[in-house]
């Protein structure tokens, strides 16, 4: 099953993610799929908040910031797996140089297209994205690019997902599918 | 009439085309202060908005006074009224008002489709 869970900042994505991830392995294999890059001591704090809240879980982690596909090969695909985060991904692949704002918009995309190959080769995913869609700014070439980059990856997602979840303060809305019982 | 909202790039108009099977010409995007009824779908009603702003005219006084001319039309307005307050007056002026041209049309529309990530949120 591919479950799609997106939301603003800081509305509980990435704790309900884990519950379904551990829910949906029934107690076999699943796997914690990093995709942020630490580039400063805010980054690995982060890091380490989310390491803590997912401490005795059980999950196995695997570290993979850019073609997502590659870990694929070292893994159990009948296990349940939660990538968190599409955002980070996007990131790593849209700008393959985090000191420039050169961006591979090409990569994005095929990040999208590797992320649903990805989601249809295991047996369980979980996969966090963030919605950053509804702003009254008008922001930079950059900052747009990524967002529209993002949106691409988040439709194709939940085009291809069983359930997508929208999680405003805690609070579940079902946008299609079911929640996993 | 329809009123779809929804964030940027979350597939509004691809929704509008497939639910109500519009054709290209059968779209109007506003760019400035006036907009061209005779088309079935208006898209970007928040750009509307936003020449209104610069244009120091009132966008819910111009739908009522266009009203008998969109009451078959599908209207589709990004959502730009869910994130920070912005810091510039003209910018926190368009998040206003797009917000109650919003509630104005929302009340008017006899379907309203939040789209999300390409999915329909029916609101009304």
């Amino acid at each position: 099953m591919i479950l799609f869970i997106t939301g603003g900042a800081k509305t509980g994505k990435s704790s309900l993610a884990q519950d379904l991830a551990v829910a949906l392995s029934g107690g076999g294999t699943h796997y914690y799929v990093a995709t942020m890059v630490p580039s400063d001591e805010e980054d690995l704090q982060r890091i380490r908040r989310h390491r803590d809240d997912r401490a005795g879980m059980g999950f196995e982690t695997i570290e993979c910031g850019k073609q997502i596909l590659s870990c694929l090969d070292h893994v159990d695909k009948t296990g349940s797996f939660l990538l968190d985060s599409a955002t980070a991904l996007l990131l790593n692949e849209l700008f393959p140089d985090p000191t420039s704002c050169q961006m591979d918009v090409d990569a994005a995309y095929r990040c999208g297209d590797e992320l649903v190959a990805f989601a249809k080769s295991v047996a369980n995913i979980v996969i966090v994205s963030d919605y950053i869609y509804s702003d009254a700014e008008r922001y930079d070439e950059v900052t747009e690019t990524y967002r529209r980059c993002l949106a691409a990856i988040d439709r194709k997602l939940a085009a291809a997902s069983d359930t997508v979840l929208e999680i405003s303060s805690g609070n579940i809305y079902v946008h299609k599918g079911a929640l996993p019982v | 009439m329809n009123l779809i909202i929804g964030g940027a790039y979350q597939g509004k108009l691809d929704f509008a085309k497939s639910a109500y099977d519009y054709q290209p010409e059968d779209i109007f995007t506003c760019s400035g202060g006036e907009i061209d009824f005779s088309t079935g779908c208006i898209d970007h009603v928040e750009e509307f908005v936003l020449a209104c702003v610069k244009e120091e005219k009132d966008p819910i006084a111009y739908f009522k006074a266009h009203k008998d001319k969109w009451q078959d039309s599908t209207l589709i307005c990004q959502d730009i009224f869910c994130g920070v307050v912005p810091l510039g007056a003209e910018m926190r002026a368009w998040r206003q008002n797009t917000g109650l041209l919003c509630q104005y049309l929302s009340n008017e529309a006899s379907r309203v489709s939040r789209i999300f990530c390409g999915l329909e949120q029916r609101l009304k």
